[in-house]
């Protein structure tokens, strides 16, 4: 109970769960926040007028947020933005820190050559940059994704994990395992390890009884941290053209042109691009400040 | 052999280690693609591949894939690509229609230019601020460098490099896209300008034309905080959270007692305990690094190596070639980054060398 506190004590733990849990309930809320013109099936993005209108039409009274190139609704996509920000998040992260936490648990614990090599090729993926990765996975990925599916391939598909989501993990799990490992080797030898051991206590309990959980607490806020870091790299791969992605960053690209505004007035259009770019930042921030209070609350000692 | 000397040499054994696994992966990846697409990293340099009907560009295709055992198994395949990489021979890319090795040769001078600005600005300004920034821990200055890391991590780099167009560029006319204006540009490239080393800042000094230099700097600003605006607040956030810790250690309050002062006692003591792991955060991010050239070269038309797949990323092209030079490139130019900041750190941290004595 000291842990939560310690979080609660400080107002960034306080705003960063506060925006989080607030685009959890958008999420969550999303088909009654904005109702889509299909409930079974509802798209990342809404018509509203003709399509061949050419300028974005001002936030009015029907349309909270305006609308952008095409006559697309901001507020619709803003709002169903959060659910697409937060799967991505939480299965790149999350799947990421799983295999970076199970690699440096097995290796921490072998120890020896077994720990060394682990930590060799962590290295070298650390000097892998994650673009040069994406834009290989969505070359090799694509067409495979297309013809013939294997097993594999079909799965992906079927959940709709994108090239993009499986590089990200293939390129992001290494802090975690080198976290956990070193946290593991070092308690290795602390005695209540050594005492559940002599006691008789098998490999896996001592793992995940007594080892992890006394080692993951960097793990956690890292993750936190990751959840939001990882949508905005998406957004930078998705406006660099490098794939397609969720409607924050969507909008972005769509409508990179109005940014630039007119006559070096950036906020001539702000409705078209400034709501998914602060739903964007906010959301980074949010889970940013989620992981300073819980660093805050776990690792008292950094403070 | 001095300890440093011994420490530089050990992670110089390193690099082909590392090298050797992430090719692996890579040519473990290039392999999912269709041999008759992956042929084209093989191009043989004789014969000029614009110059071909459909036919016989299909015969040489089946020829490659005969010759340089394209069908044979991973390892043989694998030490072959080694084998051409080293020499030089990095394929032809299709869609750009250049060899990719002289290719990414001619623009490497531009993104080097850029990286070096990027890492002398991010390093020292990243120490600094954190610095600052504990020395006033939960004062004003602590309170603004939170929002601005703040701000750093979470606005996506292209965001923040289109607001930098729209008001320094259109708004302002402060700074422009481009690498050069376009009068300083002939200036750059005629015959009596001798580019030595590729790095406009440089040549322009070193052939005593100043206003070439200052210039390029103009042209820099832009990119160079773009690149460097996450990676600064990695490492700030580290060297403040460090300099917190060691200031409340036992050391750092004796000092305190025995009258040293609050400066000497930073920048002196708790400072020098604190730049190892800054410098880590460093050399970590480096890899993230390449993501930010990318964007800042394709949003500030910097005419650097990023654009070898810029157009094939635009348009999905299928240019194996390119991606696997680009790859292997970005890598190099990583390595190249850490193993510097890993010396720097030696330099400067006595107990990373003496520990490989020990």
């Amino acid at each position: 109970m000291r842990t939560w506190r310690r979080f609660f004590s400080h107002w960034q733990g306080w705003l960063g769960l506060g925006l989080v849990s607030f685009f959890i309930v958008v999420a969550t809320l999303a088909p009654w926040i904005a109702p889509p013109d299909d409930l079974a099936n509802p798209g990342d993005f809404k018509v509203v007028g003709r399509r061949t209108d050419r300028l974005p039409r001002p936030p009015n009274a029907e349309l909270p947020l305006g609308t952008a190139a095409g006559q697309i609704d901001v507020f619709y996509s803003v709002v169903w933005g959060t659910r697409a920000a937060l799967r991505f998040g939480l299965i790149v992260a999350g799947s990421a820190a799983t295999i970076g936490v199970l690699a440096g648990a097995v290796s921490g614990y072998a120890g020896g050559r077994g720990s060394a090599i682990t930590l060799r090729i962590t290295d070298a993926f650390l000097a892998f940059p994650v673009l040069a990765g994406v834009w290989l996975f969505q070359l090799v990925m694509l067409p495979l994704l297309g013809a013939d599916p294997t097993p594999v391939m079909a799965f992906l598909a079927e959940s709709n994990i994108t090239p993009v989501m499986v590089a990200l993990i293939a390129f992001s799990w290494m802090p975690y395992a080198r976290l956990i490992n070193t946290g593991i080797t070092r308690l290795k030898t602390a005695e209540f390890v050594l005492a559940s051991q002599s006691l008789g206590a098998g490999r896996r309990r001592l793992i995940f009884r007594h080892l992890l959980p006394n080692s993951i607490s960097p793990a956690i806020v890292l993750l936190a941290r990751d959840i939001g870091g990882m949508v905005i790299l998406e957004a930078a791969f998705v406006f660099i053209g490098l794939s397609s992605g969720g409607p924050w960053a969507e909008m972005l690209v769509n409508n990179r042109n109005w940014i630039i505004g007119v006559a070096g007035n950036p906020l001539t259009y702000w409705w078209v691009y400034l709501p998914p770019t602060i739903a964007l930042i906010l959301f980074g921030i949010g889970w940013n400040l989620l992981g300073d209070g819980l660093n805050d609350a776990l690792n008292p000692r950094d403070r | 052999m001095p300890p440093l000397l011994k420490y530089i040499t050990r992670r110089l054994l390193i690099v082909p280690v590392t090298l050797v696994i992430i090719t692996l992966v890579l040519y473990g990846f290039a392999m999912l693609v269709p041999v008759e697409e992956r042929a084209q990293v093989y191009w043989p340099r004789n014969i000029d591949p614009e110059a071909l009907s459909f036919d016989q560009y299909q015969k040489i295709i089946a020829r490659i894939i005969r010759e340089r055992g394209l069908n044979d198994p991973f390892p043989i395949q694998y030490l072959n690509w080694l084998g051409n990489l080293v020499r030089g021979e990095w394929g032809y890319s299709t869609n750009l229609r250049v060899w990719v090795f002289e290719y990414v040769q001619r623009r490497i001078p531009v993104t080097l230019e850029l990286t070096l600005f990027a890492v002398l600005l991010f390093i020292p300004l990243g120490i600094v601020s954190g610095v600052l920034a504990s020395r006033y821990h939960r004062g004003r200055v602590d309170h603004s460098f939170r929002a601005t890391a703040f701000i750093a991590t979470s606005v996506p780099p292209f965001i923040l490099g289109l607001m930098m167009i729209s008001v320094f560029y259109v708004g302002l006319h402060w700074f422009a896209p481009g690498r050069l204006s376009s009068s300083i540009e002939a200036i750059a490239r005629s015959a009596a300008f001798h580019p030595f080393t590729g790095f406009m800042t440089v040549d322009g000094v070193l052939n005593g034309r100043l206003d070439v230099t200052a210039d390029a700097l103009l042209h820099l600003v832009m990119p160079v905080v773009v690149v460097a605006a996450l990676p600064w607040a990695t490492v700030a956030r580290v060297t403040r959270a460090g300099m917190i810790e060691e200031s409340g250690k036992e050391y750092a309050i004796a000092a305190q007692a025995r009258g040293v002062s609050q400066r000497a006692i930073v920048w002196r003591h708790t400072l020098r305990n604190t730049l190892s792991p800054a410098l880590t955060a460093g050399a970590l991010s480096a890899a993230t690094l390449v993501t930010g050239i990318y964007v800042a070269e394709i949003i500030f038309n910097f005419k650097g190596v990023s654009e070898l797949i810029g157009g094939a990323v635009q348009t999905h092209a299928l240019d194996i070639a390119a991606a696997l030079g680009f790859a292997v490139y970005s890598v190099v130019l990583v390595l190249v980054i850490m193993l510097l900041l890993d010396i720097l750190q030696a330099i400067l941290d006595p107990r990373l060398r003496e520990r490989i004595d020990a």
